[in-house]
C-alpha cells in the first residue's frame, strides 16, 4: 500500500476542506476566510482567498458540477461563491438564524444546500429565480439543540442531521418546484417538508459529531461523543428499524466518518488517526487502524544519535524519545474526512484535515 | 444598513456581555427540562435494590465474585431515591473490596469479552467515580450521605488518581485508614478498568445521561 500523501499547509486549525471535482482545487476553511489552493506538481499552492465573513468560517463545500462554493460562518451567514472569469463572486444567503451557522453541505442535485446552526434549526436553501436570491426554509421540529453536522441522502430530499441533543435525525427537505418527487423507500413514502423519517439516539446518548448515509442511502451511521459509532438499518415507514447497531470503542471519540461501500466505515477523531469498521446488518466491529505504524520515514526520525542522547540527558535529566511528536501522521484531532477518489462504489482514496493544519490523502 | 452610533453607559461598559440571552429565548435549553431529551429510565425502589443486593451478597458468600460483580453491574440504579443509589454503591464497593488484586484484570477481561460486557465496565467506571466522590466528602465533612459531585473544585471527578489519594490521606485524619483503604481499592480498579475498556470508557462516563 502506497504511503499517504501529506501536506502541511499552515499552523492553524482547519475547520473544513473540500476538493473540486477535478481535485485540482482545494478549499480550506481557515479562520475568517476560505483559502483556495491549487495543485502545483506535488504540492498545494495558495491561489485565492475568499474574504466575506467576519467571524470564523465553520464549513465549506464545493459543488462538483457547478463549481459553486458555499461557506458558512459564526457570523450567522452563508455565502455562495459563484465562479466567474474575474474570480469568485459572493452572494449572501438569507438564513434567518440568530446563532452561528455550524455546517453546510450541497445536496447531490446541487440545487439546494443545508446549513446547520446553533439556533436549533437547519436552513434548507434554494435559489428562487424570480427574486434572483437564495432563500431558505427552516427544519425546526423536533430539534432541541445545536446542529453539529448534516449529510445528504443520494436522492437530495432526505437529510440527516446530528445534534448536541444527542439525536441523529432524518428529515425530508422536499421543496416543491426544486425537487423531483422521490421514490418511496425505506425511510418513507410521502415526504412533505419537515417530515421526521427517523430519530435515533444510542444508549449513553453522547452528542453527535458526524452522520452519513451509506452509498445506497438505506442505512445511516453516526458517530457520537461517547466514542461510539451507531449504524441504523430502517425497515420501512412508521416501523421500528430493522437493526440499530452501536459499537462502543476503547478509543477517544470520532469526529467524522465516511462509508466505503455498504460494509465498511472509516472514522477518525480525537485519536488523530483513522480507523476502519467492518460489518453489515448483523453486526459491526472495529477492524483496525489505517495508519501503517513504523513507516520507514518515521523510523529514520526516531533514530537517536549518541550525541543527541547525552544532550537530552543533560537538558532534561532523562532520555526521552521525541515525546512531543505523536506517532500518527496527524499531530492533532482529525475533524473532517471526505471521499477523495472513488471507483465502482468504493472509496479508493479519502482526505482528512484536522486541528494541526495538515491535509492527508489516504489510500482506503 | 446603518451602524447605530449612540453610545450609552450600558453599551460602553461590557456588562451586556454577561446577559444570559438564552433565558429570553423560549425554546432554548435553559427553558426546558433536559431530561426530556432521552427516554426515562425505569425507576428502582429501595426494596428492589435491597433484594438485588441480597442476591449479590449471596453470590459473594458462595465464592462467585465474578457473578456477584456482574450481577451488581447489570442492575445499576439510574432512577431511584438517593438511599437506593447509595445502597447499591455500597454493594458494588463491597464486591470490589472482596476481589484480590491479582484477579482483577483477568476478571475484567472476561467480562469485557462477553456480550454487553463493555456496558458493564462503563457502569463499573461510573460507580468508581461515584465511590471516590462519596469517600472524599464523607471523610472531609463527616457527613455520610454522599452528594453526587465532589465538593472540592480543584479535584473534579476526573482528575488524575494520585492527587485524590494524597488529599484524602492528608485531610481525613482519624478516619484516614478506612477511607484511604477504600480509595486505594477504587484507584487500583480504575487503573485496571482503563487498561481493559480504554479511554472511551471514561469519555462515556462523562457524556452519559444515566447517572448512578
Amino acid at each position: 500500500m502506497a504511503a499517504p500523501e501529506v501536506h502541511h499547509l499552515f499552523h492553524n486549525p482547519i475547520a473544513d476542506h473540500s476538493f473540486s471535482a477535478d481535485r485540482k482545487t482545494l478549499a480550506i476553511a481557515r479562520d475568517t476566510a476560505v483559502e483556495l489552493y491549487s495543485r502545483v506538481g506535488n504540492a498545494f499552492k495558495l491561489k485565492d482567498e475568499l474574504k466575506g465573513h467576519d467571524k470564523i468560517v465553520t464549513s465549506v463545500d464545493i459543488a462538483p458540477h457547478s463549481g459553486r462554493i458555499v461557506s458558512c460562518s459564526q457570523d450567522r451567514n452563508a455565502l455562495v461563491w459563484e465562479p466567474s472569469p474575474t474570480g469568485y463572486k459572493p452572494t449572501l444567503v438569507l438564513l434567518r438564524i440568530n446563532r452561528a451557522a455550524t455546517f453546510v453541505r450541497w445536496s447531490p442535485s446541487e440545487t439546494k444546500f443545508a446549513v446547520g446552526s446553533g439556533d436549533r434549526v437547519i436552513a434548507v436553501c434554494y435559489f428562487e429565480e424570480e427574486n434572483d436570491w437564495w432563500v431558505s426554509k427552516h427544519l425546526k421540529k423536533p430539534i432541541r439543540s445545536t446542529i453539529t453536522t448534516v449529510a445528504w441522502h443520494p436522492n437530495s430530499v432526505l437529510l440527516a442531521a446530528g445534534s448536541t441533543d444527542a439525536h441523529a435525525r432524518v428529515f425530508s427537505s422536499f421543496i416543491k418546484g426544486v425537487d423531483a418527487r422521490p421514490d418511496p423507500g425505506v425511510w418513507g413514502e410521502r415526504l412533505p417538508f419537515n417530515t421526521v423519517c427517523g430519530e435515533y439516539l444510542n444508549n449513553s446518548a453522547g452528542w453527535v459529531h458526524s452522520v452519513s448515509f451509506s452509498p445506497s442511502g438505506d442505512a445511516l451511521a453516526f458517530a457520537a461523543h461517547d466514542s461510539s459509532i451507531t449504524v441504523v438499518y430502517p425497515s420501512g415507514p412508521d416501523q421500528p428499524p430493522k437493526a440499530i447497531i452501536s459499537i462502543n470503542t476503547q478509543l477517544l471519540p470520532f469526529m467524522s466518518l465516511i462509508w466505503n461501500g455498504e460494509a465498511e466505515i472509516i472514522a477518525a477523531g480525537y485519536d488523530c488517526e483513522a480507523f476502519r469498521f467492518k460489518g453489515g446488518p448483523d453486526g459491526w466491529q472495529l477492524s483496525g487502524t489505517l495508519e501503517a505504524k513504523g513507516r520507514p520515514g518515521l523510523a529514520g526520525n526516531r533514530e537517536e544519535s549518541a550525541l543527541n542522547m547525552f544532550k537530552q540527558m543533560d537538558l532534561k535529566g532523562k532520555v526521552n524519545k521525541d515525546d512531543t511528536q505523536r506517532n500518527t501522521i496527524h499531530q492533532n484531532t482529525i475533524t473532517m474526512l471526505r471521499p477523495y477518489e472513488a471507483s465502482g462504489g468504493a472509496v479508493t482514496k479519502f482526505s482528512s484535515t484536522g486541528v494541526d493544519g495538515r491535509i492527508v490523502i489516504w489510500n482506503a | 444598513m446603518s451602524i447605530i452610533q449612540q453610545h450609552t453607559a450600558a453599551s460602553l461598559s461590557d456588562a451586556w456581555r454577561t446577559i444570559d440571552i438564552d433565558a429570553l429565548v423560549e425554546d432554548s435549553s435553559v427553558n426546558f427540562d433536559t431530561s426530556t431529551l432521552h427516554p426515562p429510565q425505569p425507576e428502582t425502589s429501595e426494596a428492589e435494590v435491597r433484594q438485588i443486593n441480597g442476591q449479590v451478597r449471596q453470590l459473594l458468600r458462595g465464592g462467585d465474585a465474578e457473578g456477584a460483580l456482574r450481577g451488581a453491574l447489570e442492575t445499576p440504579v439510574y432512577n431511584g431515591p438517593d438511599a437506593a443509589k447509595d445502597a447499591h454503591l455500597h454493594t458494588v464497593i463491597e464486591v470490589l473490596q472482596s476481589i484480590k488484586a491479582s484477579d482483577m484484570t483477568p476478571m475484567l477481561q472476561r467480562i469485557y469479552a462477553t456480550p454487553g460486557g463493555s456496558e458493564c465496565l462503563d457502569v463499573l467506571m461510573k460507580y468508581l467515580y461515584k465511590g471516590m466522590a462519596a469517600t472524599t466528602t464523607a471523610s472531609g465533612s463527616g457527613d455520610s450521605s454522599a452528594p453526587r459531585t465532589p465538593t472540592s473544585g480543584v479535584r473534579g471527578g476526573m482528575t488524575p488518581q494520585q492527587t485524590g489519594f494524597s488529599q484524602v490521606g492528608a485531610r481525613a485524619g482519624a478516619s484516614s485508614d478506612s477511607t484511604g483503604a477504600a480509595m486505594s481499592v477504587l484507584l487500583s480498579w480504575h487503573e485496571k478498568v482503563v487498561d481493559v475498556a480504554g479511554m472511551g470508557c471514561i469519555g462515556r462516563c462523562m457524556t452519559d445521561w444515566r447517572k448512578v
